[in-house]
């Protein structure tokens, strides 16, 4: 793993240990795809971050803001050490999950609640067809949130639209296995009229070029990259232990997760 | 009341390029021409409520002004969370117009009453909502609000008021008539009824059609007797939380005329369901002269 993505699983350690709460698992498990947008694919930049025509990324599953923190303070948007002291204080503006009414720029949606954060991309990248924008939109779910009748929902209507400007990451760490028999999510979403990729993601190299290839695509279809990952992705400890989905580390945890980053 | 929408919305398309209107499938054949002439910002959505408004605030959050027009209960209680989070805690500028509310689809059965509408937007703080009593207070209220970077929603009525069609302001409760015996306020489309049981009585009339904010200055300044008759065409007790804060401290004696609180089983006429419930101006008088004596 190269250094960066070590980086990022530290900071969100570090992060999940200063406001003891925390899903690090979600967070592992999609901070490389996150990275690989901002860093690579996205028109964006610290300085673009209220541009009218940036490209947008939404956090639908909100159980992964700390993956966006990280993310946005390894590109210098955000300053670490603030994020640190005050997320998840009374009057902070970092809440756990995304609260974009308290920012103008850098966090584009409020998650929380799940099956939202994909309907809403999709009124932002139709907002942009209608007002002739270049940008794009890139949304990260999670497998599991596509039991909610919403994101099918905007499925249909992101065909039906013709939203080539649309990207939708499935994080799919197969948390919907232990809830219901999802079926082929490939050919769900091909059947709504999406463009339909796969992709291991935790390999930048490859994310990097399915987001360009998906990208490049403009023939009225939204795109959908199926992300294969693993809950924990980093930490061998987080891999094999789902009290990882939410629980944060004590001091000694930090410790030893952080040399568990380190090693991986 | 409808039609006055319908051909404000077709104005507003072709008029307001920042503009779109999206409807759950009804009233299209009053705006065919712009529905063909602009399907970017005017289109009949399909049958769905819920995912629309999520992709309604994800449009305003860019700066265009949605519009969304459907059936009452649809639109306001399958989507309770969405008008939580995606608009109210957003603050996103969507206009919901509903119709149907509260039983205007009087022999369709309970899933298509909606006496709980006021309650419901009113339980969840930065929403607006607007109840017109004409085609004509439609107008000024939409026209006054739509652009005010707030959730609102509109209910419209096919039984508007006939006789009475005072002009009104967003936010604003109109003074009808003054007395000194009792206050009476008339809400939306009870405007008719509650006039034509008050008349020559020694009673304060208030005509209120925006119902959140609710306007407590006017109540607070003509209430000088403390006995106040509600009268509502929603489920009875929506504004009483209104009515205690617009005077605090008073002991206050009031009667209601409102639908009960109780599931509607009955189909029958609209009328058949408003004399059914009390809602006319006998009752209206008979409950105005318990209080006022």
């Amino acid at each position: 793993m190269k250094n960066i993505f070590r980086n990022l699983r530290k900071d969100a350690l570090y992060l999940s240990h200063k406001c003891r709460d925390g899903n690090l698992q979600s967070v592992f498990s999609c901070l490389d795809i996150v990275w690989v947008l901002y860093d690579r694919i996205m028109n964006w930049s610290p300085e673009k971050a209220q541009d009218a025509d940036r490209d947008f990324f939404i956090i639908s599953k909100g159980q992964a803001t700390l993956a966006l923190y990280p993310v946005l303070i390894e590109k210098g948007f955000f300053d670490k050490e603030e994020v640190a002291s005050e997320i998840g204080l009374f009057n902070s503006r970092y809440c756990i999950q995304t609260d974009v009414t308290k920012f103008s720029g850098g966090v584009e949606n409020s998650a929380g609640s799940l099956g939202h954060g994909l309907p809403f991309a999709v009124g932002i990248a139709y907002a942009g067809r209608i007002k002739g924008s270049p940008s794009q939109t890139f949304v990260l779910c999670g497998d599991g949130e596509f039991c909610e009748g919403t994101m099918w929902e905007a499925c249909l209507f992101a065909a039906a639209k013709k939203l080539d400007n649309l990207c939708v990451i499935v994080d799919d760490n197969d948390s919907v296995g232990a809830m219901i028999d999802m079926g082929s999510m490939r050919l769900k979403l091909e059947a709504f009229g999406f463009d339909v990729f796969s992709v291991n993601g935790h390999d930048p190299d490859a994310l990097e070029a399915v987001f360009r290839r998906a990208g490049g695509l403009k023939n009225g279809r939204p795109k959908a990259v199926l992300a294969r990952t693993v809950r924990g992705y980093g930490s061998p400890t987080m891999m094999e232990h789902d009290i990882w989905f939410h629980k944060a580390p004590d001091a000694e945890e930090l410790a030893m997760l952080e040399k568990e980053v380190e090693a991986f | 009341m409808r039609r006055a929408f319908l051909k404000r919305v077709a104005d507003m398309i072709r008029k307001e390029e920042d503009t779109a209107f999206f409807t759950v499938d009804i009233g299209m054949w009053a705006i065919r021409d712009v529905l063909a002439e602009f399907p970017e910002r005017c289109m009949n959505v399909g049958i769905y409520e819920d995912g629309m408004f999520s992709i309604a605030a994800g449009m305003a959050s860019r700066g265009l002004v949605p519009t969304i027009f459907g059936i009452q209960p649809y639109l306001i209680e399958r989507t309770l969370e969405q008008i939580k989070m995606d608009l109210a805690y957003q603050k996103r500028g969507v206009n919901v117009v509903g119709t149907g509310a509260a039983v205007d689809y009087s022999k369709y059965g309970y899933s298509h009453y909606c006496a709980e509408d006021v309650q419901l937007i009113k339980m969840l703080p930065g929403c607006e909502f607007v109840a017109p009593g004409t085609a004509k207070q439609f107008l000024q209220l939409f026209n006054a609000s739509y652009r005010n970077g707030h959730p609102t929603f509109f209910r419209i009525s096919d039984h508007p008021n006939l006789r009475y069609d005072p002009d009104v302001r967003f936010g604003k409760a109109e003074v009808m008539q003054t007395g000194s015996r009792a206050t009476v306020l008339a809400v939306s489309v009870m405007l008719d009824m509650v006039m034509e049981a008050c008349a020559g009585e020694d009673v304060t009339v208030l005509y209120y059609t925006t119902l959140e904010p609710f306007d407590w200055e006017t109540l607070a300044e003509n209430c000088p007797s403390g006995k106040l008759l509600l009268v509502e065409p929603e489920y009875e007790g929506s504004l009483l939380h209104d009515v205690h804060k617009a005077l605090p401290g008073r002991a206050l004696r009031v009667e209601q005329v409102a639908f009960p609180r109780e599931i509607f089983r009955n189909y029958g006429t609209y009328d058949e369901k408003m004399r059914h419930y009390g809602l006319g101006s006998l009752n209206i008088a008979a409950k105005l002269r318990a209080l006022r004596d």
